[in-house]
């Protein structure tokens, strides 16, 4: 059972979840369309779009979700998890592009940019409550 | 910024999550401010000042500055 701090950490969460299910979903099935070859451009911009709108419902997620909590260091510490995520997602994936230029291991898939940042902005939470601290209750 | 909420809330036999619940904050935050580790917000000062019954400034001190040299 996940424990949220405040109700709007909830509304967030669920909201998120529902958005990621919405992407994974219009992923399988635009996949599935294409799976057959290519398309024309017209519908090739369609087919991408489809997946690329619950990553814009995930960032509004995310703005609505500052703006409903109300606990200001709940905010500081999500708003340090988005720095860490984002900036180490860019230093990853352009050291593997370096990579990928110098050696023969595969490309980063423009698509996997978006998971590769939640991956790392949670892992990003665990230092970050390490370093306020937060066991025990005195 | 140091501050005497850790005090103020043992004068009272308040755990932080006591604290927490009057304040409408995470016991997180409570032991962030308490430690020092980060500042709360004026609105977030102003309601614990209005809980402990005692003005901003004698809760939160302002670190001392060193005189130049």
């Amino acid at each position: 059972m996940l424990i949220c701090k405040s109700a709007a950490e909830r509304r967030y969460l669920v909201r998120l979840l529902v958005a990621g299910l919405l992407y994974i979903l219009a992923t399988f099935v635009t996949i599935h369309i294409l799976y057959h070859g290519r398309t024309t451009l017209p519908m090739g911009l369609l087919l991408a779009a489809i997946p690329s709108v619950p990553l814009f419902a995930m960032i509004a997620v995310v703005a609505i979700y500052l703006k409903e909590e109300k606990d200001d260091f709940q905010r500081e510490l999500f708003i340090q998890s988005l720095l860490w995520g984002m900036g180490g997602t860019l230093a990853l994936t352009s050291f593997w592009s370096f990579l990928h230029l110098f050696t023969h291991v595969p490309p980063v898939d423009g698509f996997h940019v978006f998971v590769i940042f939640w991956v790392l902005m949670g892992v990003a939470t665990i230092p970050l409550r390490r370093y306020y601290g937060g066991a025990g209750n005195d | 910024m140091t501050n005497r909420l850790r005090v103020l809330r043992a004068e009272r036999a308040w755990s932080q999550q006591d604290l927490a619940e009057r304040l409408e904050v995470s016991r997180q935050s409570v032991n962030a401010i308490e430690t020092g580790r980060y500042d709360p917000s004026l609105p977030l000062a102003f309601r614990i000042a209005r809980l402990f019954g005692l003005p901003i400034e004698q809760i939160f001190l302002e670190d001392a500055k060193q005189p130049n040299q």
